[in-house]
């Protein structure tokens, strides 16, 4: 079957992006850091797009760090706070697993409960909070499209004058900076740029050290690649201007989907408000109640749709979403909707046309 | 279970995630309204499952233990 409703997160690089990276690999770049006209060539080429990027993100240049590790921006950004080792790190119930696995080591850590809508426990974070907390806060959440309220946590955080460490891997730049941060996590992932390469900044007015090698200057390993760092800046260009006409249109689709889902398909649990200021736009999690989330997904999969689930028996772990589970959403049945850029609505109508009769059909199977 | 009335037991011990709820959903379907039935089940979902089922279902969950649950049919 060919899939036509690719709904499943997975989305290739941004063409602009592609172009940028096929004639840098073409051309070779030499080293930016090295002496004669090539490195002068690169090096010219790499601040522009440092300028570029930080211009998108509302930043200056000299507060972009650019890694080749994106997955480790989050852990070594957090550990380079000033009182990480110290302080009480604070984080959400439904932060990465990498974040709770630091909360978990962390001597000091205290970790905010969310609603059943997927919002952090404010009253806690206030009640905690103390000069040199180290806080951990998604900009919104990759599995349920959850968005947090970042101004209002970043005013608590900033009357405190403590550390703010900020997650965008979700939304990309969707979600704009708020007046005070510390450090934050825009891997170009999140923006349909290239695998491999990812941007930690540092605010310039906060203290911050790279944790491996505090005696020297240095704030990351340096070890990116500078293609990918050059199709990273063009397709945020190129992304930014699709999503400022996609947008709308794909959190209107969005909002079709919740309206006929619920209205459709009993005994289903739809996460989040879906409010416009408490939802990203392009991301809906349902679970439906008696169904294999993999036997849901391979019968969707039949119809030529990709979808993605966070059910314990489809994801790579053994143990259900810790994100459904704090939130109180049945971790059974799930499925993960991610639309992307260019979706057609035809798609999306096809889809919840077939749904309710395959989940009538798998829990008829099951008797349940 | 201080009434000492007898409770149907549904043993779902080993079984992984849906397999205890769905088996559950089917046990439900033949009770009567306010009978009790203890589900015992160790898969680590179900726990948080329940409480969903029983928010979506409207029957009654209460922990016994860790793997003991006792039902209330609504």
């Amino acid at each position: 079957m060919v899939t036509t409703g690719a709904f499943d997160g997975e989305r290739p690089l941004h063409p602009a992006g592609e172009q940028v990276l096929l004639a840098a690999f073409e051309r070779g770049w030499a080293d930016p850091n090295g002496l004669g006209g090539a490195s002068a060539q690169a090096r010219h080429l790499l601040n522009a797009a440092r300028e570029e990027i930080a211009g998108h993100l509302g930043v200056s240049g000299s507060e972009i760090e650019f890694w080749g590790e994106p997955a480790l921006i989050s852990p070594i950004a957090l550990q380079g706070a000033p009182n990480f080792h110290s302080g009480k790190f604070i984080v959400g119930q439904t932060e990465r697993q990498e974040i709770l696995a630091l909360a978990h080591d962390s001597p000091s850590s205290v970790q905010l409960n969310v609603n059943h809508t997927g919002l952090l426990d404010r009253d806690r974070l206030i009640e905690e909070i103390e000069s040199n907390s180290t806080i951990a806060i998604q900009a919104a959440n990759g599995e349920t499209g959850v968005r947090q309220p970042l101004p209002d946590f970043s005013s608590i955080v900033g009357a405190m004058n403590a550390h703010l460490h900020l997650d965008f891997t979700a939304s990309g730049p969707l979600i704009p900076l708020p007046t005070y941060w510390s450090t934050a996590d825009f891997p170009a992932k999140s923006w349909d740029g290239p695998s491999g390469i990812g941007i930690m900044l540092i605010n310039k007015n906060q203290r911050w050290a790279y944790p491996f090698s505090r005696a020297t200057n240095r704030r990351s390993p340096e070890s990116y690649s500078l293609p990918l760092v050059l199709a990273a800046a063009a397709a945020l260009t190129g992304w930014l201007k699709d999503a400022n006409q996609e947008s709308d249109r794909i959190r209107n689709l969005i909002s079709m989907m919740r309206q006929v889902i619920s209205r459709t398909i009993p005994e289903v649990d739809i996460a989040g408000s879906g409010n416009k200021e408490e939802s990203l736009p392009h991301i809906l999690s349902i679970s439906a109640l008696n169904i294999s989330g993999e036997r849901l997904v391979n019968a969707l999969a039949k119809e030529g749709f990709a979808v993605a689930s966070g059910s314990a028996c489809v994801a790579s772990a053994i143990e259900p979403s810790h994100v459904l589970q704090a939130m109180g959403i049945l971790t059974h049945g799930n499925l993960r909707i991610s639309l992307m850029h260019g979706v057609l609505e035809s798609d999306v109508k096809r889809f919840l046309a077939l749904l309710p009769g395959i989940i009538t059909q798998l829990r008829s199977e099951d008797g349940a | 279970m201080s009434d000492g009335a007898e409770r149907e037991v549904l043993n779902c011990i080993g079984a992984l995630c849906p397999t205890p709820i769905i088996q559950l959903s089917k046990a439900m379907k033949s009770l009567e309204s306010g009978t009790k039935l203890i589900l015992r089940a160790d898969d680590p979902a179900t726990k948080s499952d329940l409480f969903a089922w029983s928010r979506l279902t409207g029957n009654q969950v209460s922990v016994i233990d860790e793997t003991s649950f006792e039902i209330v049919k609504a």
